[in-house]
């Protein structure tokens, strides 16, 4: 009984690893192959000539062989130490350190409201109780889904801030300030989660395990929240990685629009800049992230599902 | 690169919802000049476009950022509203007549803002470190290339001696990198490059608060007392605090000025100033910048350009009047030569010289012998098309100057014939492009105090982004011997050879338009100006607010 067990966890971090490893190769690769070198990136447009080039060179350690200087990223990447930014002259682990927790708070307030609001409409329109809710929802999602974030972002600002004055135009400034661009994250993930919930509703509906409740005499809403909802969050809980991938993406607009800090920003920054260390180590850490949320995802299955948990 | 993408369709976007908010906003206050007093205290929050790569003034490299470093640093020399030399940090100078030893006394009673008396040890301190190996290689190879021997004469006065006359060296001691830094900073900062909350200057506020990709906030330096000569006050600073705010959009900036969330902001485009001047509780103001102007250099070391007559007729094919009321409405003011109309060392008779006529384009183009013409109109010879390329780095595009490109584009195909291709690449693309010469066309403008300092550069056969690639001896000899020249008029009249030189004769370029900072304020905040002659935004020594 412990032996597979274990055996299971070994593979799973190993494929954790090897996951890791691809992703930060694969942007390194992109990265050398990308037109221009490195000391291109760091002199910019300003003055260039060749010693300050050398001098370039000489403090990065560049004139080293490309197998080299990846073969040493990996080993102090290993080490946990993620280097120093070309551009901002400071530690990486430092540079994102900061803007961790502001993208975090962000992300998963943006998350947890997406959610909440797709249940609230996936529940309130699911069944054939009330078509014209469902079609006006289903129009909205739509809306929701195909707007670009940026636009979201500055509508909500013109009422909200610049015209009605609720909220701050930016920053990290408590509660207030985080309303605007949480609810801009919020609101195309919810636009998706909730067509396909209501799918699954719909579907979850029509199975024989709704007709036994009903038959129970349970009320039509707890078949709904607990029984059928139970069901249908399955397929959703699958979509944990895209939505990590989709909280990260709208982070850069968000933030970029918003003047928030965060890690969009210094993502934005850091690839037009060709700012290697900073970019390898988002690659790193968003490839870490979404092997931790793929893993919860798993984990999620049993806690929701109780037939999986038996096998 | 989502960015300019996204700041065009934003303001797009913004251009119906703003009007509505604009107009519904003057309830408020009635429209008031700044109270005329200027008082003491308050705080106030200004929106900057730009947040900067560093805060450590020796590695100063974005104009933009320009405003910031005066805040908390403070160069020996500045410069007054007429483009002439003052002391600040220093008390005079003096240069022995081969122009090789200047000798610089300093002002007494000064100290850094953690306590350390600045003095002749601290100014050695701060150039050693600037000529220091891997430290700030731009400011040594450039700024500092002439530079042979600092020396401690006594604690008021430091001496420099040059290997070869250079009246440069007195812009670099007036300019953000020659910034005196504490030496108790300089050795012990912990992220010395980055800067930040533990480099001490003498400036008039100190920086306690930097939260990255949000805000700086000063808070004033209660003991400063040596403003600079073009301030226009003394003492200690109005304000006991100010924040700037990164806005990276330029309509969030402006949402944020009109709904009184911030009292100024910079970096107004020419499609938005309209918002600003109708709004009686806002003002904006302008400001041209030093350095060279904006210009599209043409590459003499290829065909087509390597033709005196195509490069003329490029330029007669441009109406750039036309095309830059265009883009930029009635906001750009017109360039005629490689400096900047707003520089002492700007030669006038350039102004209308040149340009515009078509019939002299297509005349010069037929006498190159591009003669015929292909199916799509363009013109041709030896089967080879009229083309040339611009690339531009995506990154360091401002003011629209991609849309300015594809006007120029239309300009030149429509008059000339002349097929300009543009590709906005990435900087690795660009940077490609330029050290394996595969373009026609290379477009910049820089923001330098001193024309002379861009000229260096952009001009000189070994100068740093000599993107013209031209060798000639006699344009290398006036940028030599204006460098080694101090005496104003004699100098003037050097480059004033110089742009008859590179504008007239050999038609090196074609000067488009003359950059320029905006910015808008409530009009409850006074002592909103720019810094005289960088024509950048000022520091907030003077700022104040009224009732």
């Amino acid at each position: 009984m412990r032996q597979p067990r274990l055996r299971a966890v070994t593979r799973r971090l190993g494929t954790g690893l090897v996951v890791l490893w691809a992703a930060t190769s694969a942007a390194y690769l992109a990265l050398l192959a990308a037109p221009g070198d490195t000391v291109d990136a760091i002199v910019g447009d300003g003055a260039d000539t060749p010693q300050i080039r050398a001098e370039i060179i000489t403090e990065w350690a560049l004139d080293r062989p490309a197998a080299v200087q990846y073969l040493d990223y990996l080993r102090r990447l290993a080490e946990g130490d993620l280097g120093r930014s070309y551009l901002l002259q400071r530690p990486v682990a430092e540079v994102i350190g900061e803007q961790l927790t502001a993208t975090l708070t962000l992300a998963v307030t943006a998350a947890g409201l997406g959610v909440l609001l797709a249940i609230a409409l996936a529940t309130a329109t699911a069944g054939h109780r009330r078509p014209w809710l469902r079609r006006a929802s289903s129009g909205l999602e739509l809306v929701l889904v195909s707007t670009p974030t940026f636009l979201i972002g500055i509508v909500l600002l013109t009422v909200f801030s610049f015209r009605l004055g609720l909220f701050p135009v930016a920053g990290d400034q408590g509660v207030a300030a985080l309303v605007l661009p949480a609810v801009t994250l919020a609101l195309p993930i919810a636009g998706l989660l909730a067509q396909i919930l209501r799918d699954a509703l719909d579907r979850a509906l029509d199975e024989p395990f709704v007709l036994t409740a009903r038959s129970r005499g349970t009320r039509e809403s707890a078949v709904l929240l607990r029984h059928a909802l139970r069901h249908a969050l399955l397929p959703t809980i699958t979509l944990a990685g895209w939505l990590f991938g989709t909280l990260l993406g709208g982070a850069v607009i968000v933030e970029q629009v918003f003047g928030r800090p965060g890690l969009g920003q210094v993502t934005l920054a850091a690839v037009t800049g060709k700012d290697m260390p900073v970019v390898l180590a988002v690659v790193t850490l968003s490839a870490a992230v979404y092997v931790v949320v793929n893993t919860a995802a798993d984990l999620a299955y049993l806690l929701v599902d109780p037939r999986l948990r038996r096998s | 690169m989502p960015a300019p993408h996204l700041r065009t369709l934003t303001a797009v976007a913004l251009v119906a919802l703003l009007a509505g908010v604009t107009g519904c906003s003057t309830d408020a206050a009635p429209a008031s000049d700044a109270a005329s007093q200027p008082r003491s205290g308050g705080t106030l929050t200004w929106a900057i476009e730009t947040e900067p790569i560093t805060l450590n003034p020796h590695l100063y490299a974005q104009a933009k950022a320009r405003l910031l470093v005066w805040n908390t640093f403070e160069s020996l020399l500045s410069y007054d509203q007429q483009g002439k030399l003052v002391p600040w940090l220093a008390t005079g100078w003096q240069t022995t007549p081969d122009g090789r030893s200047y000798t610089v006394t300093l002002r007494d009673k000064v100290t850094f803002s953690d306590g350390t008396p600045f003095d002749a040890t601290a100014v050695k301190a701060n150039i050693d470190k600037l000529r220091e190996p891997g430290y700030a290689p731009a400011v040594a190879a450039v700024q500092l290339r002439n530079l042979d021997t600092v020396e401690v004469v006594d604690a008021r006065t430091v001496r420099l001696t040059l290997t070869n006359p250079d009246v440069l060296i007195l812009d670099f001691l007036a300019s953000p990198q020659g910034a005196q830094v504490s030496p108790k900073s300089l050795r012990e900062a912990k992220n010395l490059k980055a800067g930040g909350v533990d480099l001490a200057g003498t400036g008039p506020f100190v920086l306690d608060r930097y939260v990255p990709g949000q805000e700086l906030h000063y808070k004033r330096n209660p003991g400063y007392d040596w403003a600079p000569p073009s301030a226009t006050h003394t003492g200690p600073a109005y304000l006991d605090g100010i924040t700037y705010r990164f806005l990276k959009e330029s309509a969030v900036r402006i949402g944020a000025l009109t709904s009184g969330q911030v009292q100024l902001i910079e970096g107004v485009p020419a499609t938005d100033q309209q918002l600003i001047t109708a709004n009686p509780r806002l003002r904006l103001i302008r400001q041209l910048n030093s350095g060279s102007a904006y210009s599209y250099y043409f590459n003499t070391s290829r065909t087509p350009f390597d033709d005196l007559r195509v490069r003329r007729a490029f330029r007669e094919a441009v109406d750039v009047d036309t095309v830059l009321k265009a883009v930029y409405r009635d906001t750009a003011v017109r360039a005629w030569s490689v400096i900047s109309p707003s520089s002492p060392l700007y030669d006038k008779r350039l102004d209308g010289s040149y340009g515009g006529n078509a019939t002299t384009a297509n005349a010069l183009l037929d006498q190159a012998g591009w003669t015929r013409r292909d199916a799509d109109g363009y013109r041709v010879k030896d089967g080879r098309r009229l083309t040339v390329r611009l690339v531009q780095a995506a990154p360091f595009v401002r003011d629209r100057r991609d849309v300015l490109a594809q006007a120029i584009q239309a300009a030149v195909k429509q008059s000339a014939g002349i097929d300009l291709k543009i590709s906005l690449v990435d900087q690795g693309t660009a940077q490609e492009a330029f050290d394996t010469n595969q373009y026609e066309v290379f477009d910049n403008s820089r923001a330098d105090t001193d024309a002379g300092a861009a000229l260096n550069l952009l001009l000189h056969s070994q100068g740093g982004i000599n993107r013209t690639r031209v060798n000639d001896p006699r344009i290398d000899q006036l940028l030599d011997t204006g460098q080694a020249t101090a005496d104003p008029a004699g100098r003037a009249s050097i480059y004033a050879d110089l742009q008859q030189r590179v504008v007239v004769d050999q038609a090196l370029l074609l000067p488009l338009y003359a950059p320029a900072d905006q910015i808008a304020a409530s009009t409850t905040v006074g002592g909103v100006r720019f810094e005289p002659t960088a024509g950048v935004p000022a520091s907030a020594y003077d700022l104040w607010i009224g009732n």
